[in-house]
């Protein structure tokens, strides 16, 4: 709303707070001059009045051209931290430019400094291009909030050579800014420890068929009998182990509700001003840790839509899921740009197309976080609640309790998390359940897939 | 307020290098703008005095605040050296170590500046530089130049330093009809602009090379060669298509006459334009009481007749002087022979000790002719033609002087055979507007027709008007309404036969005129009486009122301005003018025939004698306004803290209205009410510790308490919570808003104000105290502008 109006005011010269004073005083003078019949000091008058306006046809003649390059370093950043912004402004104009300064605009949720000064650069040098057309200007850009910002464009403000007059004019293009979700970094002894021995793909395991070859290290107390690779153990004299987790390809599941299609108005906090969900925000900060821990701990990540869980990746650039290296960055660059929820619903609620179970070889680790699902995103989970283990969802506070309770009847372990610092206290609630209630089915899928 | 950034940086420390850029232009400025004032005043040397005090000052000011003094003290420092200066300048003998001034220095300051006001009322333009106006043009200048400093080198807004400076420029166009010359305005206007240009590069330098703390602050590269002459096209271009745009628009621009707007009143009082002096000597005439004017002492026993000036032109209506400016080389030290005595005549020197009363005109009594005069105080000149005295900037209440009388011996012969002028020689003394009375014709022709000579028509006029026909009366010519010297007056005058000295005169001088005689009319005092009294054995002659007095002068070639004596019982009839005295010496007013004068008209010095229009007896009207302006500036003076505290008041609740800092502006305005009223309120406290210690009182236990625990919670917020949102609303989610702020603020003044006594209340509107500290408390940067 207001920043078109801002943008078109502002290509219009206007006259400082000194040309406005030179003006008012021109005007009493001229006044004065009249009134005494002064013809002498009239001529003072008149250049109180005239020369502001000659600065203003000054600043509004002359375009400048500038070719601005934006650099961020680092170039991706959580929610909260700072990042290095490097602006390289190169003047394009056959004639020198001086007498400006310079602001860099950037959306809300994002910190520029102050207006500075633009140093004088120089013509464009076509030929022996020493960097003197160009200037460097660095500042830090602080961020607050997760999602994927258009920086700039640079708003480089001219004033004429007696500071009378300015004129301020957009230059270059804006350059994207990613800001990742906050990663809360949770207990890694707990959650998933249970689970990354057990979860593994026989077909992996297959096509590795020389696993006599894998380094043996020596057992330690707690590792599983049934890894103890008795070819090393005969050779060394002692109980050797397969040092094999790392060749391991664990995977888990990422199921995070962003249609918030269960009663939209009602979860619409607002905090203060900030249009965005809060609610869906902390269920984006509470997918990229759980994503983040779980990459870290070797899994290979699948990340998907609550809507359509099974054809629905969680962001169209990585279709196939995240692994490490790097996979920690891709999923908190595509939960960056998830775009706040905006409520229309993708399919209609009664026509359930249930998902194809997932067949399979193997149940794996599933964690949905949830803000607002309908009932018939629920029964999406229920559905899929046979091939996963653990199932945990985390709640934010605006699920509805019919949910809740659909899901707890098909035996989801529901976490409820209120909001960002509780996370590791869910980690830790979401671990203990597992080591309360559900090792014997844990045993039970572990046991179906050592069987494969 | 980030809207002008470029001039948004008033506040950094500059180096001295900057400061001496813009300590130079404002010099330039600020003297370019006084050489406006040489229209008015000869010579140069007072520009030189002005550029040296102006100089020193601008260097004070920066070694200064090189030495980093707080701000508010510089001025108060330079005002120091100001009066170090003008002590060194125009202390002489009573300062102490050349520039330290004593208690002596400063009544010779007094006496200077009573000396300025008084030659600024007297001079005509051009004016000669004499001290005490020297000492003005310092004093002005000195403070055009400290004024000018502070604003540009603290308060950094140098486009204000134009309002100073307008003041030398004001001054020309309401003393002289073209005003200030247009290339001293033009190179004014673009010195303004150096100074501007200076001052918008000496803050881009300046910000270029600050390093902010914050590590959030940009950081910027420049190129390493930066274009040297990246503006001067531009800075050249917009400052010369400003000046010729103006210059353009001046000359299309349709004068208004005044009259229209004013009316013709076109009577100043500075450094007024000529004199005129109708000298509406009857008003005088009626005055009863006599006023002694001076006494003087003659070694050698003359009794002269002491002219004060002398009109020369005649228009028909009046007399008046031809508007000679006053010539600075014309010091009475040397007086030249008087115009037309052949340098054949033997003259002699005769000293005469004159010691004035109470006369006060700016026109010194002196013989005709006077070859020099000696110890006067004041500068004095001489006018070439008529050898009169007068003063720029003294008067001669007081004086004590030596006139050297020129002592010139033709004889009556001489008149006699004296060549007769060419028809183009002292055509200005002979000058008649052409529509005169036929009976002034008449009368010429029937007096002097037959005379053989000038001389003898000389003779023959005053002999007729001292005939018995003519009588000498005081009132008659007031009861009669002819009062005055014109045209109609010297017709009623020859019919009524019945006048005073000035209708003797003026007829006189008109008839002469009429026959070809070179005629004008001296005013001054006849010889005065004897007294008992002698000094050194020379008898005291006492002039009074009494004695003043009218009277024609003729020319003759080879003897030059003859006086003449038609008043019947006035004066002495010189001995020259009766043919059959031809021998004796040409002695008009010797000693021989002096003698107690009687039937003396009561005249009173004090009127239309005395200086002209500026001097004219204090106008009630006049003075009332004078009252009225003493009374206003002293109000303002009085009131200024008091304004200034509501201007403050009323720029914090703008902030509070508008941000940013809106509990910040209001929080302020509490702690400068609570200072205003001695409740504490230093700037050392926080917020909650300048709350909890003024919660105590009182008048704070009910809602005021609630109030303030408010206001702190917002300033609170602001200060240490995080920055509100750019765009939002005021306060955010939790602050109060722009009414509740205000609201507060009130209730919490008003609180105040009532727990404070009636006495600290009148203290806290009048003398603000906490304007006292603000000046110090400049160091948080506060955007600058203009």
């Amino acid at each position: 709303m207001k920043r078109p109006r801002a943008r078109r005011a502002a290509a219009l010269p206007r006259l400082t707070r000194r040309g406005i004073a030179l003006v008012v005083v021109g005007l009493v003078l001229l006044v004065v001059t009249l009134w005494f019949d002064l013809r002498d000091v009239m001529l003072l008058a008149f250049i109180g009045i005239a020369l502001p306006l000659v600065a203003m046809l000054y600043v509004a003649s002359g375009t400048p051209r500038f070719h601005v390059l934006r650099a961020f370093a680092p170039p991706v950043v959580s929610a909260g931290g700072a990042t290095g912004v490097t602006l390289t402004v190169q003047n394009l104009g056959k004639r020198a430019f001086d007498g400006a300064s310079w602001r860099d605009t950037a959306p809300e949720g994002l910190t520029t400094p102050a207006e500075a000064v633009l140093p004088a650069l120089g013509a464009r040098e076509h030929l022996l291009p020493q960097g003197d057309d160009t200037a460097r200007l660095e500042y830090r850009m602080r961020t607050s909030r997760r999602g994927a910002f258009d920086v700039g464009p640079l708003r480089v403000t001219t004033t004429d050579p007696f500071g009378l007059a300015r004129v301020t004019r957009d230059v270059g293009g804006p350059h994207e800014l990613i800001v990742t979700p906050t990663v809360t970094a949770l207990d890694p002894v707990i959650g998933t420890a249970a689970a990354v021995d057990g979860v593994m793909h026989g077909l992996q395991r297959r096509t590795h068929p020389n696993s006599d070859e894998f380094i043996a290290r020596e057992y330690r107390h707690g590792d599983p009998l049934r890894r103890v690779h008795w070819p090393a153990t005969a050779r060394r004299g002692e109980l050797m182990v397969r040092d094999e987790e790392q060749r391991g390809d664990p995977e888990a599941r990422l199921i995070l509700d962003t249609t918030l299609s269960g009663r939209r108005d009602r979860g619409a906090l607002r905090i203060g001003d900030d249009p965005r969900h809060a609610g869906f925000e902390l269920a984006v900060e509470v997918a990229a840790s759980v994503g983040v821990h779980l990459l870290e701990r070797g899994f290979r990540l699948r990340g998907d839509r609550l809507d359509d869980p099974a054809r629905g990746p969680l962001s169209d650039a990585s279709p196939d899921g995240y692994r490490m290296p790097g996979g920690d960055r891709a999923l908190l660059e595509d939960l960056a740009r998830l775009e706040s929820p905006v409520g229309t619903r993708r399919h209609a609620s009664g026509d359930v197309a249930l998902p194809h179970s997932g067949g399979t070889d193997a149940r794996m680790p599933g964690y949905a976080v949830l803000v607002d699902p309908d009932l018939a995103e629920a029964q999406h989970l229920v559905a899929l609640r046979p091939s996963l283990a653990p199932a945990v969802a985390f709640v934010v506070s605006s699920v509805s309790s019919k949910v809740i309770d659909v899901l707890e009847e098909a035996d989801w372990r529901i976490v409820p998390v209120r909001r960002a610092s509780d996370l590791p206290d869910a980690w830790a609630r979401a671990g203990a359940v597992k080591a309360g209630d559900e090792p014997p089915r844990v045993r039970t899928a572990r046991g179906a897939a050592h069987a494969r | 307020m980030r809207a002008d950034p470029t001039l948004a940086t008033g506040q950094r420390a500059m180096p001295t290098v900057q400061r001496a850029m813009l300590a130079g232009a404002t010099f330039l400025l600020v003297m370019v703008t006084t050489s406006a004032l040489g229209t008015l005043i000869e010579g140069s040397g007072w520009w030189w005095l002005c550029a040296f005090i102006a100089a020193c000052l601008v260097s004070v000011g920066l070694g200064l605040r090189a030495l980093r003094t707080p701000p508010a003290l510089v001025p108060l420092l330079q005002v120091g050296a100001l009066i170090l200066l003008l002590t060194l300048v125009f202390g002489g003998r009573s300062s102490f170590a050349l520039i330290v001034p004593t208690g002596e220095t400063f009544a010779r300051f007094a006496e200077l500046f009573a000396g300025a006001e008084r030659t600024i009322q007297q001079q005509s333009v051009p004016a000669i530089s004499v001290p005490p106006l020297l000492f003005a043009l310092a004093v002005g200048v000195g403070a055009i130049v400290i004024v000018a400093d502070a604003l540009v080198q603290d308060a950094r807004r140098p486009a204000l330093a134009a309002i100073p400076v307008l003041v030398p420029i004001f001054i020309p166009g309401f003393l002289i009809e073209d005003g200030a010359e247009v290339i001293v305005l033009l190179f004014a206007g673009a010195a303004f602009l150096l100074l501007l240009r200076l001052d918008v590069r000496v803050r881009r330098r300046a910000d270029l090379a600050h390093r902010d703390d914050d590590e959030d602050a940009p950081v910027v590269h420049a190129p390493r060669r930066v274009p040297i002459g990246s503006t001067i096209g531009a800075t050249l271009g917009v400052g010369v298509a400003g000046l010729v745009a103006a210059a353009v628009l001046t000359a299309s621009t349709p004068s208004i006459s005044q009259s229209l707007l004013l009316g013709s009143d076109q009577s100043t009082t500075l450094f007024s334009r000529g004199v005129s002096p109708f000298i509406d000597l009857g008003r005088d005439l009626r005055r009863p009481d006599a006023v002694p004017a001076f006494t003087y002492t003659a070694r050698d026993g003359d009794r002269p007749y002491f002219t004060l000036l002398t009109l020369d032109r005649f228009e028909g209506e009046v007399w008046g002087v031809t508007d000679r400016a006053v010539d600075s080389e014309n010091t009475v030290d040397r007086m030249p022979r008087p115009i037309g005595l052949d340098p054949a005549v033997e003259t002699a020197e005769h000293p005469v000790e004159v010691t004035v009363g109470d006369l006060r005109t700016v026109w010194l009594p002196v013989p005709y002719p006077t070859a020099s005069v000696e110890d006067l105080r004041g500068s004095w000149f001489w006018d070439r033609e008529s050898l009169t005295v007068r003063s720029v900037d003294a008067s001669t209440a007081g004086q004590r002087y030596v006139a050297n009388r020129l002592v010139a011996t033709p004889t009556a012969d001489q008149l006699r055979d004296a060549d007769l002028l060419g028809s183009g020689q002292f055509q200005e003394y002979r000058a008649l507007p052409d529509e005169r009375p036929q009976i002034i014709r008449d009368t010429a022709l029937a007096i002097a027709g037959g005379a053989q000579t000038p001389y003898d028509a000389a003779v023959a006029i005053q002999d007729h008007l001292r005939s018995s026909d003519f009588s000498y009366s005081v009132d008659a010519p007031v009861e009669e309404g002819y009062d005055g010297g014109g045209f109609d007056v010297i017709a009623n005058f020859l019919e009524v036969k019945s006048g005073y000295c000035v209708h003797f005169a003026s007829t006189m001088a008109v008839l002469a005129r009429e026959v070809g005689i070179p005629s004008r009319i001296s005013i001054g005092y006849t010889a005065g009486s004897p007294t008992d009294e002698r000094v050194e054995n020379v008898t005291v002659v006492e002039v009074d009122s009494h004695d003043l007095h009218a009277w024609p002068e003729l020319f003759f070639p080879g003897v030059g301005w003859v006086p003449f004596e038609p008043t019947p019982g006035r004066g002495t009839v010189p001995s020259y003018t009766r043919p059959d005295a031809a021998q004796s010496p040409l002695s008009p007013f010797g000693p021989s025939t002096s003698t107690p004068q009687t039937g003396r008209p009561d005249l009173d010095p004090e009127r239309g004698l005395s200086a002209g229009p500026g001097a004219s007896a204090p106008d009630p009207v006049a003075a009332w306004t004078r009252v009225a302006a003493l009374v206003i500036a002293a109000l303002a003076i009085a009131l200024a803290p008091a304004l200034i505290r509501i201007g403050q008041r009323w720029s914090r609740r703008r902030r509070v209205r508008h941000g940013p800092g809106r509990a910040q502006a209001a929080w302020d305005e509490v702690r400068a009410t609570a200072r205003d009223l001695s409740a504490g309120g230093l700037e050392t406290e926080t917020p909650r510790a300048f709350a909890a210690h003024i919660a105590e009182r009182p008048a704070f236990d009910g809602d005021a308490g609630a109030f303030l625990a408010e206001l702190r919670n917002a300033v609170e917020r602001e200060r240490y919570g995080p920055p509100a949102p750019s765009g939002a609303a005021a306060g955010g989610e939790a602050g109060l808003s722009t009414d509740e702020i205000l609201r507060a603020m009130h209730e919490v003044r008003a609180a105040l104000g009532a727990d404070a006594g009636a006495s600290a209340r009148l203290r806290a509107r009048f003398l603000p105290a906490s304007l006292i500290g603000r000046a110090r408390g400049r160091a948080r940067p506060t955007p600058a502008g203009a």
